[in-house]
């Protein structure tokens, strides 16, 4: 959880002025079938659960997103192949260069 | 299930060997037969090495019957999913060049087991390879340990990782508010012990969870509650078994909320307690553990000008990582932190 305020606080210092999150696969579908978000972050494995669920709905609703995961040896399923990937943990930078390039990619489209 | 193959006039030959060092080779034969290694012989005169023995032990470990073995490729085994690379193994260890290797076999119920797989020539008096004697080591519980090892290496490295993260965090969060050293090292080094005690009391129970009120206790630990100032803490509630997971949370929100107290709240002056008390409740999504820290008889409290790292962690990052809700409330008397959380989410009773 001191993960969690960190991260918000790397995104607000990079300009993100509302940061939402979830802890589970249900309230994370939930959140993204009511809300419009610009970017998501999305731990592969939640509670044990892996997320490809939300994946799946992000990929929906045109969400772009990257993957985080504190395992080394997770296997993206196909489709997802070529999502990035946050190894835990991170820096601040490597946190920027993903969103950069993920909102770049959803600005061309 | 592979047909029964009429006994071609090799398998009877070979079969007639076999009752030849029944008579001659007594004591071994039986040996063979009894012994709980599964073996087989195989007749070396014909291409495919048709088994022409199998002593009981093998057919425990295949659920084969004798006739149903009898006459059979030496590969029947493998019917079914057999890989080439398998099949190139066979036939090196049967032309001498390996003593055998690891084979994935199937038994007649189409279960899978991993068996060592070591063939040996038998030689007749002019030293020509009549038959070959084969055995099989149950690899099975081998193979099971080995992914279970696997699998804790795994677990060890996404927690490792994430304590990584967390301390990341702790020293993120100390530099981000303070450039004074001392100030700094305060900020880091009290957290990292409060880490480090929730894994301890982790660790004594396998990580598969604690008592809350172990936790609560070790939580406090550093502020005095087994010496020193016992008489200021109030504790009711039962050892309910938390999860790792809520472990760690509370133990951070322990630590954070008797930081506060040490600075401006009930443990900042002579007078002051707190109260910790919990209960799990019925409610129609099931159980819930209703936690509760009172403070009183400390300073009087004034709401925050700004909001500090310490309550950031406790209304957002608590109620999120407990998925449920929690509510810091300045009240003048004290402050009073409810955290409310589905028990399913890591609390039974026990």
């Amino acid at each position: 959880m001191l993960i969690l305020i960190m991260i918000e606080d790397m995104l607000a210092d990079l300009g993100c002025a509302a940061v939402t999150s979830a802890a589970t696969v249900n309230q994370a579908i939930a959140l993204i079938e009511s809300q419009n978000f610009d970017v998501a972050m999305l731990d592969m494995n939640l509670n044990g659960e892996m997320t490809y669920l939300v994946a799946d709905a992000l990929a929906t609703h045109g969400v772009p997103f990257a993957f985080s995961t504190g395992y080394s040896s997770d296997d993206i399923r196909d489709g997802y192949r070529d999502r990035p990937v946050l190894k835990k943990p991170f820096m601040d930078k490597e946190l920027a260069e993903v969103f950069t390039h993920l909102l770049r990619r959803a600005a061309l489209l | 299930m592979p047909d029964i193959i009429a006994k071609s006039d090799g398998q009877k030959i070979a079969e007639a060997e076999v009752d030849d060092f029944r008579r001659e080779l007594g004591p071994f034969v039986v040996a063979a037969e009894t012994t709980r290694m599964a073996m087989v012989f195989t007749d070396a005169k014909e291409s495919d090495n048709p088994i022409i023995f199998a002593n009981n032990a093998f057919l425990d470990l295949t659920g084969y019957t004798r006739e149903e073995v009898l006459g059979q490729s030496f590969n029947f085994l493998m019917a079914r999913g057999t890989d080439p690379d398998s099949l190139a193994r066979i036939d090196a260890a049967f032309a001498g060049t390996t003593g055998g290797s690891e084979i994935s076999y199937r038994r007649k119920d189409g279960s899978v087991f991993w068996s060592a797989v070591l063939i040996s020539p038998v030689r007749d008096e002019s030293g020509v390879i009549v038959q070959h004697f084969a055995s099989f080591v149950d690899l099975t519980d081998h193979k099971r340990e080995q992914a279970q090892s696997r699998m804790l290496i795994d677990e060890l490295n996404h927690r490792v990782k994430n304590t990584l993260a967390t301390v990341q965090s702790i020293v993120w969060q100390a530099l981000r508010n303070a450039s004074d050293v001392n100030v700094i090292r305060d900020s880091i080094e009290p957290r990292l012990f409060a880490l480090s005690r929730s894994h301890d009391l982790l660790t004594r129970e396998s990580w598969e969870g604690a008592g809350l009120l172990d936790l609560v206790n070790a939580a406090l630990e550093p502020f005095g509650i087994g010496n020193g100032r016992s008489e200021h803490f109030v504790i009711t509630g039962r050892n309910i078994r938390v999860s790792p997971k809520v472990t760690l949370a509370l133990g951070i929100a322990f630590h954070e909320l008797a930081t506060n107290a040490v600075k401006y709240g009930a443990f900042s002056n002579k007078t002051g307690s707190v109260l910790i008390s919990w209960t799990i409740e019925p409610s129609p999504e099931g159980d819930w553990l209703h936690l509760r820290w009172q403070e009183k008889d400390g300073p009087s409290v004034t709401y925050p000008s700004r909001k500090g790292f310490g309550s950031r962690v406790i209304e957002r990052g608590l109620a999120h990582e407990l998925e449920g809700t929690v509510d810091l409330d300045y009240r003048s008397e004290g402050i009073v932190c409810t955290i409310n959380f589905p028990a399913s989410n890591g609390a039974r009773d026990g």
